[in-house]
């Protein structure tokens, strides 16, 4: 069963279109990422899963439920929370999660809300009024009340914003045992890194177009080149043996190793070369991965441009440099 | 967050119990009762009536300008019935505007609704039981602030028996179950006035203009009753329902601008939910906390369109028939007077006949002023008094200043060389209230 089918979906402000007709399918167990720049599209698209605003033009299907924008039912088994997290200050957290399960039909039990405060490691905080929470904290709680509503399907919009890097890890590990469990996820997020180390697949907005819609797999095999950051215990002769291998660009970096930018079968086979020319790797670092190159390849066609058009040491300047 | 405690990877559950209105209505019930604001309203609404009789126990003076204000220290339920009618002009607008004035623009300000709305609550939920909650806590509070100012009056200064608005001492336990029934009356203005926030704070997103939004309301009441003289706009302002009660402490009570009143209150009510609910169903929810809300220019509108509302009411306010006129000031002054006359007869030990009356012919004026309408009058009260000798009758002559007000409620005094001293004696001895000092009344306006 389809997790999300949302068809020809389009939302107007004005004379700006945030939304254009965007296709949407999520299975279920499936991880999600949904990409773009500022302004794509990500944040109106998630509200109207959330029916929080209404469509002009096209459908939501949630967990084989036709969604109105005026909620309900509908929104049985769905979880989750655009932007920032918000709940009412002058409540404990604790309280905060009880009000929201009476909301949902007061089924969850107090030892329910403190599983999941536990699970988001906010137990010790639970009776602390939420005003004096940190951005952190109220992400926690946030994700905490996603939980409550024992979800079939996470809508999260940074879910990660705001939480220190074990944060993070946390939870993505959450999100995959989630998914492991049969519930489907729909990441939106800036951080590619942490997108790649959870989706299954991805859908990249830009001016409210989905512009690309695939598997991890696809990506991998549609991706310009990704860019490396290579160390190995005699540069100069790698650089020879990096050169003989066709579709790889390769130059020094202006801070020591050598800056490479291909695929990933061209990187398999540059490392059996240099295994042979007994040339050891010392570190190897992804620079720009296949899904940052993907994206921006499709969201900033002119910034991929100058990329391309950089003179390698410029290229490895500005690889090495993080970009 | 440093780290996340390991657990079981969570198991897919079957379909919740749609959450309806009445999971709704707990939370926003629990929400309002978790608020300070909340909180102080209650205490002020407990506590408040006893201070005010405490305070009046503590002195001599009494709130005289107000209906039975001259009565607090004579019985409790003077007590009660003056802070009702202070109710009537303020109390209600405010306990009405702080509870509901902030219920919709709160969610903007915290960024709540898309936590509130995600859940398994249509917005009709929602809606409905944030409406059956800041009515609950509304007719909790008016009830409270009732039973309070009962209590109060009945314990500091007793169930004592009251002089009605027509001049006539009425039974402790009929005054009880006509104040009971007088604030019970009041119900119904009180929702409509918090009808008044709830749209404002919806149509607004700005909790101040919430709370201001129903004392506007009743501040531009005021104002009218001061320069209108026509009964059809004044009827359909909610704070002229809180008049309607006058009517019942008359001895040929008249109900009238009760049903009236009730009516006009049950519009006003439908009216604000109906535009409430419209604006809450289609909205599109865009926005997180507030300041990334509504602009400015919200208020500027209200501000705008209430200051033509408020124009256009003043210029309407003389349409319809005038409800105080030389007629009904007449007739209302010379019944009463007749009866608090032989009130003061018996106060002061003296044999009075049943069904006895006076002799008595009104006249009434306005003072610099021409026909009829509420303001300040003057009345002469001329008493024919039987006599012995060959003149059969001595004639008395009483003036009394007459205020009226465009209700048809008044006070009248008499400067004490006609009537005597605020208090005199009875015929037990006691120090009484002279029923002849100060007297209220109320006539049919409609």
């Amino acid at each position: 069963m389809h997790a999300v089918r949302a068809t020809g979906l389009v939302k107007r402000f004005g004379t700006t279109v945030a939304v254009d007709r965007v296709d949407l399918v999520i299975k279920t167990g499936e991880v999600r990422g949904l990409l773009g720049p500022n302004g794509a599209g990500k944040t109106t698209l998630l509200r109207m899963l959330l029916g929080l605003i209404r469509p002009d033009d096209g459908s939501v299907e949630l967990l084989g439920h036709k969604l109105d924008h005026l909620g309900g039912d509908v929104l049985d088994g769905v979880g989750g929370f655009v932007e920032d997290p918000c709940f009412y200050p002058y409540l404990s957290g604790r309280a905060n999660l009880s009000l929201l399960a009476k909301l949902d039909g007061g089924l969850a039990e107090a030892d329910e809300i403190d599983e999941v405060l536990r699970r988001v490691d906010l137990a010790g905080r639970a009776s602390d009024r939420v005003g004096g929470y940190s951005t952190g904290m109220r992400q926690r709680l946030g994700l905490a009340a996603a939980l409550l509503r024992r979800p079939r399907l996470l809508l999260l919009d940074e879910p990660t914003s705001g939480l220190d890097p074990a944060g993070a890890r946390a939870v993505a590990t959450l999100v995959r045992e989630l998914a492991a469990a049969g519930v489907a996820v729909l990441l939106s997020s800036h951080h590619i890194g942490e997108l790649e180390k959870v989706c299954d697949s991805y859908t990249v907005l830009r001016h409210g177009q989905a512009v690309w819609d695939g598997t991890s797999a696809e990506l991998d095999a549609q991706a310009p080149q990704s860019a490396y950051a290579l160390f190995t215990s005699d540069d100069a002769h790698a650089l020879e043996l990096a050169a003989q291998v066709p579709g790889i660009r390769v130059q020094h970096a202006a801070r020591g190793g050598l800056a490479v930018a291909a695929r990933a079968e061209d990187m398999d086979e540059l490392a059996g070369a240099l295994s042979d020319a007994r040339v050891l790797i010392r570190r190897l670092e992804l620079v720009v991965s296949p899904l940052e190159s993907m994206f921006f390849a499709l969201t900033s066609p002119d910034e991929a441009a100058a990329l391309d058009a950089l003179a390698p040491e410029q290229l490895a300047d500005t690889i090495l440099a993080g970009a | 967050m440093t780290t996340l405690a390991p657990s079981a990877p969570a198991v897919p559950s079957p379909p919740r119990v749609s959450a309806g209105v009445r999971n709704a209505y707990g939370t926003e019930l629990s929400k309002l009762m978790a608020q300070l604001t909340t909180r102080i309203l209650i205490l002020v609404c407990a506590a408040g009536p006893f201070a005010f009789a405490l305070a009046l126990k503590a002195q001599s003076g009494t709130p005289s300008d107000a209906l039975f204000g001259f009565w607090v220290h004579s019985s409790g339920f003077a007590v009660s019935l003056v802070i009702l009618g202070f109710a009537g002009s303020w109390g209600f607008p405010i306990i009405a505007g702080v509870v509901a004035g902030d219920l919709f623009s709160s969610e903007d300000r915290h960024g709540t609704w898309k936590t509130i709305l995600t859940r398994s609550c249509t917005r009709e939920d929602v809606f409905a039981g944030k409406l059956l909650a800041v009515g609950t806590v509304v007719v909790g509070l008016t009830l409270i602030v009732a039973a309070s100012s009962l209590i109060a009056g009945v314990v500091l200064v007793g169930a004592h028996p009251l002089v009605n608005l027509s001049g006539v001492l009425t039974s402790a336990s009929r005054m009880l179950a006509l104040t009971v029934v007088s604030w019970l009356i009041c119900l119904l203005p009180v929702l409509a006035y918090t009808s008044v926030a709830i749209l404002v704070s919806a149509a607004t997103r700005n909790g101040i203009l919430g709370v201001l939004g129903p004392l506007l309301l009743a501040l531009v009441t005021q104002l009218l009753d001061l320069i209108g003289r026509g009964v059809l706009v004044h009827e359909l302002l909610i704070g002229s329902a809180f008049d309607g009660w006058h009517g019942l402490f008359a001895s040929h009570p008249f109900f009238g601008q009760v049903l009236v009143g009730s009516l006009v209150s049950v519009v006003w009510i439908a009216v604000c939910l109906a535009a409430s609910w419209r604006i809450m169903r289609r909205r599109d929810f865009l926005t997180g906390v507030s300041g990334q809300g509504p602009s400015w220019t919200a208020p500027v509108k209200v501000v705008a369109v209430s200051t033509v509302v408020i124009a256009a009411l003043a210029l309407g306010c003389n349409i319809g028939p005038n409800g105080v006129t030389n007629s009904r000031v007449i007739s209302a002054i010379g019944h009463e007077f007749n009866n608090v006359t032989l009130l003061q007869q018996q106060l002061i030990g003296r044999r009075v006949p049943p069904n006895a009356r006076f002799y008595i012919r009104p006249e009434c004026y306005r003072p610099g002023m021409t026909g009829a309408g509420p303001g300040d009058w003057s009345c002469y009260v001329y008493v024919f008094l039987p006599q012995a000798n060959s003149v059969p009758y001595q004639l008395q002559s009483v003036e009394y200043d007459v205020s009226v007000q465009y209700n048809g409620c008044y006070k009248a005094q008499s400067p004490p060389a006609f009537v005597g001293n605020a208090t005199m004696q009875n015929a037990a001895g006691r120090s009484v209230a002279n029923p002849l000092f100060i007297v209220y009344g109320c006539f049919n306006i409609l």
